[in-house]
């Protein structure tokens, strides 16, 4: 009997300890941190709620690193010289008050003053030659401001001078002018090359930024991020701007279902996901930038990309046919419900058109038709000549091409889907698969591929960066980012060479250039442009008023990476809280 | 008992080195090259391309030859480095799993062991009446069948949409940050309660019913028999069923860890909790091969330190093995 009592006080009190261990590892979940941090709730007519960027906990607070900083690193903490408003294709001086040419190789950028860091201290010309210098290690990842030809930075007074040794890339520095984020001498002069390239400098305290937020809450978190606002922000003096919101949660983005539901709620006030269907739910109180069709804002170009070293995309003339094949419009409406546009035949972003050369593309652009198609392959040479429906090569081999996207992307795989069943009506086979990222990528680079769907390059400054996209030379064994089709030709890469050390105040031969290379983009079709993949924004208008639109107020509502300093945080200096 | 427990341990030692070896093997002969991934990613220009991919592989100690990764491995494993994240690189994967760790547990523990004693309780219950046996049959059939994912999206749905009763996502309000408030707390518990609900519901099922049957099975057994025809009162007699019931119970504990372990990931994604199972989802999403390889090194540890603690248990509990193993007579 007493042995039995034992044994069970011993699973009694297992349980007690194990039960006073769960509750004590969940409460002390804040970590070690949390004890200091305000824990009352936020005011919620004061705080805006937002999701879509963060995917993962929210731990890098390294500017640099802009593919994986914490939302608003750079934008509501550190800020660029310049930012850039693509819709109004205007350069926006931000931490310069101005910046010129002064000759042809020489561009001289003034610092405003007045400026300070978020811990008091000055901003100063020599805080930019810190940042730009540490540049120069040679895996930061914007160590290719210092190919652009520049050749070393000086700064005396408020001016900062940028020397190049050759005809500068004028297209490439001025993207670099707007995405380059000036961090305080006086704090990262004590980090490492390998902090400064590759570090997560998460250490809060010493999180010092010229931008209107400062941190709050939330680092290591898998949940929440919040920024507060800071007193003393320089904008709000020299430039009349206040950013609205007095904190700002950044919520990780989980399941689609429950981000849609908690957006419907109230709970999230703007949401940058992808949202399937979301055309259903705009009315007055869920908004998109365009009240109706295509609701979004277009962000960049998704463009097939035909492996130019295999038969038969070898062959301009096949790939040509290809393109007349595939029924984008199909994939606009039933993939995407209309949130994003069939894209021009150039694959160049609607804020580029004014240098789309309209006869260049009314001779030699192309559109859905099928029996366009079948005429081009049949006068190609390829031809059905055992019946099954599907053309053969020239060689009489069987055609059948596989087309890729990652798995789990959903309205790329429906995409593909659509491109295989459309190209089948001209007598093209082509199966979809889906691999995973990482051997797609693997598979992309090295060229072991036919067709693949891509849409690296975003809205900004220059149709440079589309260019550079697709025509790069020379062609690597592995090409880890550009150029995926390997298409070679030389002509067309000098032009955008060309293009580069074009400034963008000679639009005259900015045109003239970008005129020769659509010619020969739609000649030859090293890529099929499709689709313009939205900026992806819905919001809640019950918190907050004063949104961006198509009608009037014309900003990007994004809080993504690299969009808050073009127009996104001007969408947070607009903002209206709903009750007033 | 020393004997009974070396030999134990030895066969944990030995699971944990395959286990772990198994661990280490999967992510490096995956197809695809993670820092390529990394670099794409990053959108690189193809000039700084190299210069990075030479960085890269280096500090993921890929730049070294398969044996010598293997020993670093372990080497790296026992002074508790997992190595770094490559989709949220710099970022060790000890620092990610330990942030995220305490809220899998919270819903875990208490789930794994409020489920055994309840179910229990209730199983033994309804093995005394034919009412509740009635109700308690069929229920814990239905709950023990339902994929646990399953019933969180139910019950999410029905509490959370329709009803609005409970939240459907986090761990906490998004007003709130983690602090040793009331406030807190209970908005923690709020939101704790329908995920433990789906991890709790599911598992009592299966220990009801399986309490049940053992007792109906104990009552029907020789010393039953001779225990009531001695005159020993009814209590006494459920009391030893009951106590000789629980043995092949704890065994299925040690048995199910792994499936509620699974049951918790999965379910920390339909209500984006900020635990491991969300965590596992966004390394798989993003090929983090490190980070998974952490984490499923964190849940191998994990269900062995819980076996070798069910071991014990049943030690404790079941007086046969300790007399068996103390020679005693």
């Amino acid at each position: 009997m007493t042995g039995s009592r034992k044994t069970r006080t011993g699973i009694g009190l297992g349980l007690v300890f194990a039960i006073a261990f769960a509750v004590a590892a969940s409460l002390g979940a804040g970590g070690a941190g949390a004890a200091q941090e305000k824990a009352l709730a936020l005011p919620r007519s004061q705080t805006l709620y937002t999701t879509g960027t963060n995917w993962g906990p929210y731990n890098n607070l390294n500017p640099f690193m802009n593919w994986t900083y914490v939302t608003g690193t750079v934008g509501l903490v550190y800020e660029t010289l310049f930012r850039y408003d693509p819709l109004k294709d205007k350069f926006i001086p931000w931490l310069a008050s101005s910046g010129k040419w002064s000759g042809k190789n020489t561009y001289v950028a003034t610092m405003r003053s007045g400026v300070t860091w978020s811990d008091g201290k000055p901003f100063t010309a020599a805080d930019v030659k810190f940042t730009i210098d540490k540049l120069k290690i040679p895996a930061h990842p914007q160590h290719t401001l210092w190919s652009t030809g520049l050749k070393s930075v000086t700064a005396s007074g408020n001016k900062v001078t940028f020397s190049f040794g050759a005809r500068p890339n004028y297209q490439e520095f001025d993207n670099y002018l707007f995405n380059i984020p000036i961090v305080p001498q006086h704090i990262w002069k004590s980090y490492n090359n390998n902090t400064i390239v590759s570090g997560n400098v998460n250490d809060v305290k010493k999180l010092v930024g010229t931008g209107p937020y400062t941190y709050h809450s939330g680092i290591n978190s898998q949940q929440t991020f919040t920024w507060q606002k800071r007193d003393g922000w320089w904008a709000t003096k020299a430039l009349g701007m206040d950013v609205k919101p007095r904190y700002i949660v950044d919520i990780f983005n989980g399941s689609n279902a429950a981000s849609l539901a908690n957006l419907l709620a109230g709970k999230i006030d703007i949401s940058n996901n992808f949202v399937p269907g979301i055309n259903k739910q705009v009315g007055s109180k869920i908004q998109t930038y365009y009240k109706g069709k295509p609701y979004m804002l277009p962000g960049n170009t998704a463009w097939l990309f035909p492996n130019t070293t295999r038969k038969p995309l070898d062959d301009k003339a096949f790939r040509k046919a290809l393109a007349h094949s595939i029924n984008v419009d199909r994939i606009v409406t039933a993939d995407y419900g209309n949130i994003v546009t069939k894209a021009n035949p150039t694959g160049l972003l609607p804020i580029w058109n004014k240098y789309i050369n309209q006869s260049v593309v009314k001779k030699h652009g192309f559109s859905y038709n099928l029996n366009r198609a079948k005429t081009m392959l049949r006068a190609a040479g390829y031809r059905d000549s055992d019946g099954d429906g599907f053309v053969e090569n020239k060689d009489g081999s069987d055609i059948n091409l596989s087309i890729i996207v990652p798995n789990g992307w959903s309205d790329w795989m429906t995409a593909i889907q659509i491109i295989a069943d459309s190209a089948k009506g001209a007598g093209i086979k082509i199966t979809p698969s889906y691999p995973d990222y990482n051997t797609l990528v693997d598979d992309r680079g090295n060229g072991r591929y036919d067709l693949v769907i891509a849409n690296d390059r975003q809205v900004s400054n220059t149709p440079w960066t589309y260019y550079d996209y697709i025509f790069r030379l020379p062609i690597l064994k592995n090409q880890t980012t550009v150029n995926y089709q390997r298409y070679s030709n030389p002509t067309a890469w000098k032009l955008t060479q060309a293009l580069d050390k074009t400034p963008a105040s000679n639009q005259k031969a900015m045109k003239t250039t970008l005129s020769r290379l659509q010619q020969i983009f739609l000649q030859d079709l090293p890529a099929i442009p499709l689709w313009y993949n939205g900026v992806w924004a819905q919001w809640n208008t019950s918190q907050w008023n004063g949104w961006p639109s198509s009608q009037g107020n014309q900003v990007l509502p994004a809080m993504w990476r690299n969009y808050l300093q073009m127009t996104g945080i001007e969408m947070l200096t607009r903002l209206k809280p709903a009750a007033s | 008992m020393r004997r009974y427990f070396a030999r134990k341990l030895l066969t944990y030692v030995v699971t944990f080195f395959v286990a772990v070896s198994i661990d280490w093997a999967i992510p490096r002969f995956m197809p695809g090259d993670p820092v390529q991934g990394l670099i794409s990613r990053m959108q690189a220009q193809p000039e700084a391309a190299e210069a990075l991919e030479g960085y890269y592989t280096e500090a993921f100690g890929l730049d070294v030859p398969l044996w010598k990764q293997y020993l670093n491995f372990w080497v790296a494993l026992f002074q508790g480095d997992l190595g770094r994240s490559i989709w949220q690189f710099p970022e060790p994967v000890s620092s990610l799993i330990l942030h995220a760790v305490p809220y899998t547990l919270a819903l875990l523990v208490p789930a794994i062991v409020l489920s055994f004693w309840a179910g229990n309780k209730v199983g033994a219950l309804a093995a005394r009446r034919k009412s509740l046996d009635d109700t308690v049959l069929p229920v814990g059939y239905v709950l023990t069948a339902t994929p646990q994912m399953w019933l969180g999206i139910v019950l999410a749905y029905l509490f959370g949409s329709v009803w609005g009763i409970f939240p459907i996502s986090g761990a906490y309000d998004y007003s709130l940050q983690p602090a040793w408030t009331l406030e807190f707390a209970a908005s923690f518990l709020y939101h704790w309660f329908l995920p433990f609900s789906a991890l709790f519901l599911v598992a009592f099922g299966g220990w009801a019913i399986g309490m049940r049957n053992m007792i109906i099975y104990e009552l029907e057994s020789d010393y039953a028999h001779y225990l009531e025809s001695l005159g020993a009162p009814r209590r006494l007699v459920r009391k030893y069923a009951y106590r000789n019931a629980m043995l092949p119970q704890i065994t299925g504990l040690a048995l199910a860890l792994g499936a509620v372990i699974g049951g918790a990931l999965v379910i920390e994604v339909v209500f984006t909790y900020p635990g491991l199972g969300t965590m596992t989802l966004t390394a798989i999403q993003n090929r983090d091969y490190f980070l998974l390889q952490g984490i499923f090194l964190f849940i191998i540890v994990g269900v062995l330190i819980a076996n070798f603690i069910v071991d014990c248990a049943y030690v404790l509990v079941d007086p046969r093995t300790r007399t068996g193993m103390q020679g005693h007579r």
